[in-house]
């Protein structure tokens, strides 16, 4: 529960000096994820702690090395929730980590992902100025959105050093409602539920069975369920299905073996939606596992295994691979933070 | 002025020579040189900030775009796009040496996708219009900035827009998935996608609210959402604007979340009343109107908390709309607020500050000293969900030195949403008119560092130039001016 802002601006600024690249590190939990990057190591998990907390605001404001786990409990002690439902990987997730890896869980279509929750940031650029972005407003149009432009950047744009989030109450009711079905029919079924007028929060498919949630208020969720075909199934289990989709259980991985992931529009009907694919967020989030010497499927990412050298996140249009290298010049010039983690070319 | 700004590059020809050049991509109609017609162009919403256009071009192909600001790249020409021009920051007033690209003719609804629940659609489409395509579908467009009947897709993205159902819904940013734009070379780029989370970082959170300063927004795809079935509308009257606050954030802490929640003080209840007669408590200090919507057993649950909060927290008394009809009336006051104001003084000035939710006892009190201060009224309609005030200053331009007086208490009001930890935007934009203060809301290296975005996206600084982002030369000035 410290602040060393200023010991990490010390190595940012001695890696500048010495132009060694640093290596972000949290938890350890996404160091499997992105491609493989060499730099010395600069640790975020020291970091950490609530800064502010009014429940009354809906905003939570922490250091960037924050576990997902604590930040939960402190939330549930409130009756709020972190809207996005980020994985926790066995209590060892940061909220600096779901937020380069932009980690949003299975109500993501309805509730937003991480970039709907951020509302401010502090960050130490490539000069190892310490800045801050945003704030702990809901609306602010204020400068450019630094803060949600992290999302997903694999801490290739900077060190997070604190982040500010919305937060939402807990709801009052939960109920799950599972059918059997083809995954032809799932994915015709699934598009439905952004377009009909229920407390619905998350849709998945596996293994011929469609898992539809519902979270509100009591009456919202028992008038909707009546509408709905499936049967409920019970809370431990309904836990138990959701946790292993939030913490990506669902498919296993082995060193033989590769996890791809796609988002997709939720009506595609080509990308990785074999028999045996982990359908997720209503259609819009595809998983395939395959043995790790097949190429990569059009549109997917290559998430986890397989050789970490390659352009895991896929290829990227001319005009963007400009303008995103120039922006990462623009806030690290000396090309310190991550290099290689998100593209070859970065 | 020029001291706020980096100037556009001043341009290497002649406006003979450049209509000439441009009659090779545009018919004469397309080219607008003369003063006549370029007047209703020469500002936005913000009428006190004017500029008549050098040349207006209004394209209506994709491959005019591109051919347009690639000649301009060549030409380092500066390039200032407009919608609608509802903008309330001056952020598309024209450059004095420069083209102002009118996008109002690109209005086509590329697809409405029932199934998906989105809409491609192209900048020019009106913000309304949308919805009204997609009500057949039992569909509609979230984000709802007041002058959502003229105002156009492709300026909401610009300015990341919001409304009156930010609360629940989000801004634009949070209900847009891709943006399709021209940079400046005049190369044709997309972000994002329609499906959530593209891989990488967000850049289409980064266009959002960038204020036409980072490239052209030819195409956007948004999220439609499905129609409440029922939507139940109360109003709340409390004896101070700190009861009405503190009731905001019992509700809040209690976990209700209203579609929409907006706060009105005593000059904006009377000047409302007086305008459109819905009935509103003239003795109240202050008035909350809030909307629930969701499905028929959703609604009628939250009815009963909200209405048991307002009353806890000593509501004077609580009004629940019968019907549609009365619903309908009661959003009415709140939505003329702005012309009912209008109507008690020959001028308003609007202001656009987010404060903290609990410091909207704290704000008012001392935006009533300020208005005291000044000599001029300040009426207060306030987003109270998201903490987003809207003070409405009213003056009269015609007497001299007023206009100057309602600018630096805006001022004042905006620096003191600073000081208790909020921003001197919340919707609005920064645009030409909240550039002065933005050395306030932010050191030298955050402005550097939001110089350097806008210079990996456009070099030579042509897009909205002096807009947004102001000099470092200026801040430092403006710090040394502060100490003095």
């Amino acid at each position: 529960m410290t602040d060393i802002t200023s010991d990490l601006q010390a190595q940012i600024s001695q890696a500048i000096a010495d132009k060694v690249p640093l290596d972000i590190q949290g938890g350890g939990t996404k160091s499997s994820l992105g491609r493989t990057s060499q730099g010395r190591a600069i640790s975020l998990l020291e970091h950490s702690g609530v800064i502010s907390y009014s429940p009354t605001e809906l905003v939570i404001q922490v250091r960037s090395g924050t576990k997902i786990s604590d930040m939960n409990a402190i939330l549930a002690e409130n009756k709020q929730r972190l809207i996005f439902e980020p994985a926790n990987f066995d209590s060892q997730a940061t909220i600096g980590g779901t937020v380069a890896a932009n980690q949003s869980g299975p109500c993501r279509p309805w509730f937003g992902g991480v970039r709907d929750s951020v509302l401010g940031i502090g960050l130490i650029n490539g000069l190892g100025e310490h800045l801050q972005f945003g704030g702990q407003v809901m609306k602010n149009v204020a400068g450019f959105d630094v803060s949600r432009s992290q999302v997903g950047a694999m801490g290739t744009l900077g060190v997070m050093t604190e982040i500010s989030l919305k937060v939402l109450p807990v709801f009052e009711a939960e109920v799950t409602l599972v059918s059997s079905m083809s995954i032809t029919q799932a994915l015709q079924t699934m598009p439905q539920f952004f377009r009909r007028n229920l407390p619905v929060s998350a849709v998945s498919y596996w293994q011929g069975n469609l898992y539809v949630r519902l979270q509100g208020s009591a009456s919202g969720v028992d008038s909707a369920m009546q509408s709905i075909n499936g049967e409920p199934i019970t809370a431990e289990q309904a836990a138990s299905w959701w946790q292993q989709v939030r913490e990506c259980q669902v498919l296993h991985t082995s060193p033989e073996k590769v996890l791809w992931r796609s988002n997709v529009a939720a009506t595609d009907v080509h990308t990785l939606c074999a028999p045996d694919s982990f359908i997720n967020w209503g259609g819009a989030q595809r998983w395939q596992l395959t043995p790790k010497d097949q190429t990569q499927p059009e549109g997917a990412v290559q998430y986890l295994g397989g050789d970490r050298t390659n352009e895991v996140n896929g290829p990227v249009n001319r005009v963007a691979q400009k303008l995103q290298g120039k922006l990462k010049t623009a806030f690290d010039p000396h090309a310190i933070f991550n290099p290689g983690r998100l593209y070859s070319w970065m | 002025m020029t001291l706020l700004a980096t100037e556009g590059a001043q341009p290497q020809i002649r406006r003979e020579d450049l209509v000439s050049d441009l009659s090779t991509m545009f018919s004469p109609q397309q080219i607008l040189q003369d003063e006549e017609n370029q007047r209703p162009f020469e500002c936005d919403g913000l009428a006190v900030y004017k500029q008549m256009p050098w040349l207006t071009v209004i394209p209506d192909t994709l491959a005019q775009v591109q051919a347009l600001m690639a000649y301009c790249y060549k030409q380092k020409m500066p390039v200032v796009v407009r919608g609608a021009g509802t903008g309330l920051c001056a952020g598309a007033m024209p450059s004095a040496y420069g083209i102002l690209l009118v996008m109002t003719r690109f209005s086509e609804i590329l697809q409405l996708d029932a199934d998906l629940a989105q809409a491609r659609v192209q900048p020019g489409v009106r913000n309304l219009a949308l919805s009204d395509a997609a009500a057949p579908l039992g569909l509609y467009y979230a984000p709802d900035p007041s002058s959502q009947i003229a105002c156009t897709i492709g300026g909401n993205v610009a300015e990341n827009s919001g409304g009156v159902h930010c609360l629940k819904y989000g801004l634009t940013v949070n209900n847009l998935l891709s943006v399709t734009m021209v940079t400046v070379e005049g190369e044709l780029v997309t972000f994002g996608g329609p499906g959530y989370d593209t891989p990488g970082m967000d850049l289409v959170a980064l266009l959002s609210g960038s204020e036409g300063l980072l490239g052209v927004v030819v195409e956007a795809t948004v999220r439609l959402l499905p129609r409440a079935d029922k939507v139940q509308v109360l109003m709340a009257a409390f004896d101070s604007v700190t009861a009405a606050g503190d009731a905001v954030a019992a509700l809040i802490g209690g976990g209700v979340i209203p579609a929409g929640l907006e706060m009105m003080d005593k000059l904006a209840i009377a000047a409302a009343e007086d305008f459109v007669k819905v009935g509103y408590p003239l003795d109240a200090e202050a008035l909350l109107i809030c909307e629930l919507d969701g499905t028929e057993a959703e609604v009628a649950q939250q009815l009963q908390e909200v209405e048991t909060c307002f009353n806890a927290s000593g509501a004077t008394s609580v009004r629940v709309a019968k019907d549609a009809d009365e619903a309908a009336r009661l959003w009415l006051g709140r939505k003329s607020a702005f012309p009912a104001v209008g109507r008690m003084s020959p001028d308003y000035y609007c202001m656009d500050g987010t404060i903290p939710r609990s410091q909207v006892g704290k704000v008012l009190t001392r935006i009533a000293e300020l208005s005291e201060q000044y000599g001029l009224p300040v009426a207060n309609v306030f987003h109270a969900g998201d903490g987003n005030l809207h003070p409405l200053i009213l003056f009269n331009d015609a007497i001299e030195g007023d206009l100057e007086k309602a600018e630096a208490l805006g001022a004042d009001i905006l620096t003191l949403c600073v000081d208790v930890g909020g921003t001197i935007t919340g919707e609005h934009g920064v645009g030409l008119e909240k550039l002065p203060l933005m050395p306030y809301q932010f050191s030298d290296e955050e402005v550097a560092q939001f110089g350097g975005i806008k210079l990996a996206f456009d070099p030579h600084e042509q897009l909205n130039p002096g807009k947004s982002i102001p000099t470092l030369k200026y801040c430092q000035e403006y710090r040394s001016i502060q100490h003095d």
